[in-house]
């Protein structure tokens, strides 16, 4: 990194008034609580319904998940600002998009009156609604920038995704996945990751999080991630593994 | 018949409960409950009419032990014969227990009143049995959403219920919008509660507020302040649903040492002072939900009023301990609202140092998810951690915890884990600070409890209470 020069991020947090279930929040806060132990500062733009954004000038987007009737608020909102989001999606920008949010990206949610509601169609995904609710403890084993690490985190949705020409985050260990038929969980396409695992994910899995600061931090300077310490993230990940997957 | 059924019903769930205290395990709140609905499913309802007056249940997220607490005291101290689950067994089968336990077969011990707190989930079932004659909504708030999905549906579920009953009233919390909306949308004759602005509003909304649009036409609700969370004075811009005009309001409320006062104004014009011996804004909320419920049943004013001021906080709620002659508060939490509270307090207590210890569980009645703990403002705690000595992680999830404070800015060097609950008490207490704090969720609450009473006294004298959140 050039002398004098702070390095700083943008993170964008969409919808943040209406997409705040299950502690998504922590996501944003192990962003930059991670940026800011590294001497990384970072810059929070909340976007909400009826705001604009520069989705190119972000270095981080991330996307929750909501109640259904917030969720619709969202989708109308976020459908106007589809073609701007799919451009930065394709230029390469970190994108982290939870439960409702990742489904939103797909092509469509197919609910259980066979109703269509589109997505946003950037992503080759789509969601059928189900009759249960898939809830519980979940581990994934993940490979991210050559490390391979199983995560942990808690599913809670209705809705069974399905993938086009995308690949999984990861293979599924414990609970149910995307759909709890074919052992696969979340999605991933250029910099952008989705996940069904809240509780929340980042700040529970610290190598995810250290993988999208590394993606927004190439983007603009060449300068490697500093390690952190993280044997209180490990061993609270080594007690849920413990629990899901046997000593 | 039906008689033989509920005369064993009744036999058998007295004998459980009677096995279940001489055996020491536990209060036998529920498994009596669900072996006699087991043997006669018409328990509930057959018992209930025999309730002379009337049965009211209190239902909501926070505050329905202590607002049907403050209920009961002030119909028992009216006169009143009074059955209450008072356990917070507050599912269909610790209702069948409660009734099942203080009600014989020859019915030779008649009740005025039934108070019953009930889980929101468990409410349509409860309700369709006991048809009360009033039901009590405190407010909604976000809670075990991995048990109930999600507050949305919660709430469709309660209101469904609702639509289901004829010549019941409510008791609704005005300030609520997602409760008061049930008066319209229900179309049940309702009373309304709340606490006008005064000093403490603010009018800027918090981040954990779970309702911003209306309920009837989806526009965002307009606020010109708030009281906390998304209690406040509200309107929709879109449609004329505004925050209802109370029927019995708390002006001017003003906090004392361990009690809080305010004046109260109900609809005749009339005022009264009101004082309870709890702490905290919520809990004020709770003392005007139970005075207006008592009203409904036309209780006299400064009667209820003079009732109210000799409630006494349930136990294994926010209570006193005294250790080696320093003061232990000991305090349930269960959901982000509840636990923001609880962290207010304790930021709030005067004072030296403190030593923090916080129990996370993940059993089903604790919530299966512990997400939630993220949407809890323990940033609040970093701004004041040099006033902390150390805060004890404890509970099947303890290390989780350690990792939310970690990330709230807590410095690593003053997070201790420590699964087990004997040594986790033991090193708090051993902290050394002026005063020490336990928060523990619901299945952590009760060993936590036994562990303390070992080592420190109950402390009777109402000082200095922190709020008791239920």
């Amino acid at each position: 990194m050039p002398r004098g020069i702070t390095p700083r991020l943008n993170i964008c947090h969409m919808y943040p008034d209406l997409l705040n279930l299950y502690g998504d929040r922590g996501n944003i806060m192990a962003y930059r609580m991670r940026c800011l132990w590294r001497e990384i500062e970072v810059a929070i733009h909340q976007v909400n319904i009826g705001d604009s954004v520069d989705f190119d000038r972000m270095d981080f987007i991330f996307l929750g998940g909501g109640s259904d009737r917030e969720q619709s608020l969202m989708a109308a909102d976020l459908a106007e600002k589809a073609g701007a989001l799919e451009q930065a999606i394709e230029g390469g920008v970190p994108v982290l998009a939870i439960c409702g949010g990742y489904q939103l990206l797909g092509k469509y949610y197919k609910t259980l009156t066979g109703d269509i509601i589109p997505g946003l169609g950037i992503l080759d995904l789509y969601t059928d609604g189900g009759e249960t609710r898939l809830i519980g403890n979940v581990a994934v084993e993940v490979e991210l920038g050559g490390i391979r690490q199983t995560i942990t985190g808690f599913e809670n949705h209705s809705g069974r995704t399905c993938l086009g020409k995308l690949d999984p985050l990861g293979k599924v260990m414990a609970g149910h996945g995307n759909n709890g038929r074919d052992g696969m969980e979340g999605a991933r396409y250029k910099n952008v990751i989705c996940s069904y695992l809240h509780g929340p994910l980042l700040p529970k899995n610290p190598f995810v999080t250290d993988y999208l600061i590394a993606c927004a931090v190439k983007r603009k300077w060449s300068i490697p991630l500093k390690p952190l310490d993280d044997s209180i993230e490990m061993s609270a990940n080594s007690v849920m593994l413990k629990r899901l997957l046997g000593p | 018949m039906k008689k033989a059924r509920l005369f064993i019903a009744l036999i058998t769930a007295k004998l459980l409960v009677f096995l279940i205290r001489l055996l020491g395990r536990g209060k036998g709140t529920s498994l009596p409950g669900s072996i006699a609905l087991k043997i006669y499913p018409g328990l509930i309802s057959d018992l209930s009419s025999r309730v002379r007056k009337g049965v009211i249940v209190v239902t909501g997220t926070n505050g329905k032990t202590t607002t049907n607490n403050m209920i009961a005291r002030i119909l028992e101290a009216g006169g009143g014969r009074v059955l209450i689950n008072r356990e917070g067994a507050n599912l269909i089968n610790g209702v069948a227990a409660a009734f099942a336990r203080e009600m014989n077969f020859l019915n030779s011990r008649a009740f005025d009143y039934a108070c019953l707190e009930v889980d929101e989930a468990a409410f349509p079932g409860v309700a369709s049995r006991v048809r009360p004659c009033c039901v009590v909504i405190t407010n909604f708030f976000r809670d075990q959403l991995d048990r109930y999905g999600e507050l949305d549906r919660t709430i469709a579920l309660v209101r469904n219920a609702l639509k289901e009953m004829e010549g019941t009233r409510l008791v609704l919390n005005a300030d609520d919008p997602l409760v008061a909306q049930l008066g319209r949308s229900t179309g049940l004759q309702s009373v309304f509660y709340g606490v006008a602005e005064h000093g403490g509003v603010t009018r800027q909304g918090a981040a954990a507020r779970e309702a911003k649009f209306c309920p009837f036409c989806g526009h965002e609700l307009a606020y010109r302040y708030y009281q906390y969370s998304q209690l406040g004075s509200y309107s929709c811009p879109g449609c004329d649903f505004s925050r209802p005009d109370p029927d019995v309001e708390g002006t001017s409320p003003r906090r004392g040492g361990s009690f809080t006062q305010c004046r109260v104004r109900f609809r005749q014009g009339s005022a009264v002072s009101l004082e309870v011996p709890v702490y905290g804004m919520y809990n004020l909320y709770n003392a005007l939900a139970a005075y207006a419920t008592t009203l409904l049943l036309d209780m006299d004013p400064q009667k209820a009023a003079g009732f109210l001021k000799g409630y006494r906080p349930a136990t294994g709620r926010m209570e006193r301990f005294d250790y080696r002659g320093k003061p232990v508060y000991l305090n349930l939490v269960k959901n982000p609202t509840g636990f923001n509270e609880g962290i207010g307090a304790l930021v709030e207590m005067s004072g030296a140092d403190l030593n923090v210890m916080i129990a996370i569980n993940d059993n089903d009645a604790d919530g299966r998810d512990i997400s939630w703990l993220w949407d809890v403002d323990f940033e609040i705690l970093a701004d004041c951690q040099e006033r902390i000595r150390e805060f004890v992680c404890s509970g099947y999830r303890a290390e989780e915890m350690a990792l939310r404070l970690k990330y709230a800015g807590i410095l690593t060097s003053r997070l201790v884990v420590e699964g087990d609950f004997n040594e986790a008490v033991s090193r708090v207490l051993g902290g050394g600070a002026g005063k020490t704090c336990i928060l523990a969720t619901y299945t952590a609450l009760w060993p936590v409890e036994r562990i303390l009473s070992g080592y420190a006294k109950r402390d009777h004298t109402p000082a200095e209470h922190l709020p008791h959140v239920s």
